[in-house]
């Protein structure tokens, strides 16, 4: 629970008493920590650390670790592989040996002399791992979909405004994917909207996977962390991207399935084009499947301000003139009356959205996707995958954060954390 | 027309047989009835009693885990007898607050402070875990001397009475030492700050301010308490912003 400048400080004051007290080595400061035409100097680097270093975190570790204004010091895995897959491109980039490595996140975040973490674990982690590091202090960037729960999401945007952190959702896709649609809608030239259709991917399913060895090279108990306990088997936790069971993205206790790993995006891009990052959904409308069976059930979110986004919307209940569409299976309908241009929120920065998250660090003002406009979106997707669940319509109200008049809908608000996690 | 649970026999005796190897489609007609009558209270209450009568000493664990998926979902107070003594099996613990956690009234409550005062440990913090959800004002005088207990029952305590945010929650953890520096008095520090946000929330800003001052003035001057005046300065700018509730 420090901040930044403190945190740096107090580290620099223990490492130099520390090594003074073992041995009374000369003090030197070397080239690179005295930085060059195009490295900062090392008081000026934003010192971060990586949790969740496989197919995502890589990505995101060599996003963070090619920065010049970036010091990577440490990772975390559960998994030998991946934690030394990640230790070995730090240290390669470095030219040293000095990247620590981790199994378990709290000796990682328990470390005063880092500023920022990446985290790009399994889903269930999320929220459990992004309130823990505001509470070390650590500014996060925090691989999409945000949240696995509807409950998750306030206690994570208290914890980075209780601690003034920057946390940054991440979704790269939402500004720089759907610009196509997103620069004619804040140009006005659609006018005012009132309507979308969007192309949804399915909600996770249950896992029912027998039992395998445990093989040595996994923590398999902080796999988990808060979810069920399950034996171990490789299809549960291998994999990369794909949802239909052959990755843990497919299974409900681990993520929200396509339904919100694409959604972040997509969904994100056309609440993102039609201005309503800032909003939670009102109600979701269900629609049962049509008598002769043609149509399939869809589900409809409606925002406050009466805007409808139709959630895989029969193709010939869709208008057939759309104002704009997206090769993602968005299309959006105005009606037409042109409206004043509105700048387009941007990253700040260098680098896209890694970029974007780094400036903030060093600036403290909120990144594109901050942690409530994450949250918002993912509500919205939570809401979805609810409704069809529940083959019903829901009333949302966003000041108690619960569903309205629907008490079973409201069992599925959270679900109880496996011990000892608590958020 | 009502549903006919009796096509529901053949899922179920699967699903008593089931130990994570089963064939798993053989429970969906279980899964689609639970949709199908949510407006057949008699049909549910069969499906419920049917789901607790797996709960026993005769069904894997796996089963049970099922089951208490169900229940979490459709669960009632008549889930609670089967569901309690699971509580302080450490097998099955966690998914039997999976199913008690969301069911309302007291009786959920009343077993999940029952197992608070019975278990230690992990299963103790589960416990205080689904009672922070809850946020079981009841559970308040069982769960403030945890405070004292150390490590992470401690942790959790203070995270719990954060959640709960009643009077009484808040009083337990005046109590306590918000300096002592380490992760005990941080989880404490954090809880009194939630409960500082959560009473400005509900309007009561002279009590969320006089939370926040006590803090910023106990954390003044302390280097090592310089994130924790921070936070409370935020929340005296917070109650000083009259634009929010």
């Amino acid at each position: 629970m420090t901040d930044r400048s403190v945190s740096r400080r107090r580290f620099l004051a223990s490492t130099s008493l520390t090594a003074g007290s073992v041995v009374a080595a000369p003090y030197v400061i070397t080239s690179k920590a005295l930085g060059d035409a195009t490295t900062p100097p090392a008081s000026d680097r934003i010192v971060m650390g990586g949790i969740g270093i496989g197919n995502m975190g890589s990505g995101d570790q060599g996003a963070f670790l090619g920065r010049p204004d970036v010091q990577y010091v440490a990772v975390c895995d559960v998994r030998k592989q991946w934690r030394d897959g990640g230790k070995d491109r730090v240290d390669a980039k470095y030219g040293n040996k000095d990247c620590a490595a981790f199994v378990d996140f709290r000796e990682l975040l328990a470390r005063d002399d880092i500023d920022a973490v990446h985290i790009a674990t399994p889903d269930q982690w999320h929220s459990v791992m992004t309130i823990a590091a505001c509470l070390a202090g650590k500014d996060v960037y925090l691989q999409k979909p945000e949240t696995l729960t509807l409950r998750e999401g306030p206690l994570m945007i208290a914890a980075a405004r209780r601690y003034g952190r920057v946390v940054s959702g991440g979704s790269q896709r939402v500004l720089e994917d759907y610009r196509t649609i997103v620069e004619p809608c804040w140009a006005g030239e659609i006018g005012t909207i009132r309507s979308a259709d969007l192309s949804i991917g399915p909600p996770p399913m249950a896992c029912y996977l027998p039992g395998q060895p445990t093989p040595p090279d996994i923590d398999w108990d902080l796999w988990l962390g808060p979810a069920a306990w399950e034996p171990y088997n490789a299809g549960r936790c291998d994999g990369n991207f794909g949802t239909g069971g052959n990755s843990w993205r497919s299974y409900i206790d681990y993520s929200g399935g396509s339904m919100t790993d694409w959604g972040a995006h997509n969904f994100g891009g056309l609440i993102f084009a039609t201005n309503l990052r800032g909003q939670q959904p009102a109600k979701v409308e269900y629609h049962p499947r049509s008598a002769d069976g043609k149509d399939g059930a869809y589900a409809t979110i409606v925002y406050p301000t009466g805007v409808e986004i139709h959630c895989n919307r029969p193709q010939h209940l869709k208008p057939q003139k759309p104002s704009i569409a997206h090769e993602r299976g968005i299309q959006i309908t105005g009606d037409g009356v042109a409206t004043a241009a509105t700048p387009v929120p941007a990253y700040k920065g260098q680098g896209g959205i890694y970029g974007d998250f780094i400036e903030c660090v060093k600036t403290r003002e909120r990144p594109f996707r901050d942690i409530e406009l994450a949250v918002n979106t993912m509500t919205g997707i939570h809401m979805l995958a609810i409704s069809l669940r529940l083959e019903r319509s829901l009333a949302w109200d966003r000041a108690t954060q619960a569903f309205t008049g629907d008490e079973e809908a409201n069992h599925l608000l959270d679900r109880a954390r496996r011990e000892p996690w608590i958020i | 027309m009502p549903f006919d649970t009796a096509t529901l026999d053949a899922p179920f005796a699967s699903l008593k047989a089931y130990d994570w190897a089963a064939d798993a489609s053989a429970f969906k007609p279980i899964d689609d009835a639970i949709v199908a009558t949510q407006s057949d209270a008699a049909a549910r209450s069969d499906i419920e009693r049917r789901l607790i009568a797996l709960l026993g000493p005769d069904t894997s664990r796996a089963c049970k885990e099922y089951v208490c998926r169900k229940l979490a979902l459709i669960g009632t107070a008549a889930a609670v007898p089967a569901l309690a003594p699971l509580l302080a099996d450490g097998d099955n613990s966690h998914m039997a607050r999976f199913a008690l956690e969301p069911i309302p009234g007291p009786e959920a409550g009343n077993a999940l402070r029952a197992a608070l005062g019975a278990v230690g440990g992990n299963l103790a913090i589960g416990m205080l875990s689904s009672l922070a959800t809850r946020r079981d004002a009841a559970a308040v005088p069982m769960i403030a001397p945890l405070l004292a207990a150390g490590g992470a029952t401690a942790v959790a305590a203070a995270t719990a009475l954060g959640a709960i945010q009643t009077p009484e929650a808040i009083a337990a953890l005046a109590k306590a030492d918000p300096l002592a520096g380490d992760a005990v008095a941080r989880a404490i520090v954090d809880a009194r700050l939630a409960c500082a946000e959560g009473l400005l929330r509900r309007g009561k800003r002279d009590e969320a301010r006089a939370m926040y001052d006590q803090l910023a003035t106990a954390a003044a001057g302390k280097p090592a308490a310089r994130a924790i005046e921070l936070a409370a300065t935020r929340g005296i700018v917070a109650c000083l912003d009259t634009t929010t509730s």
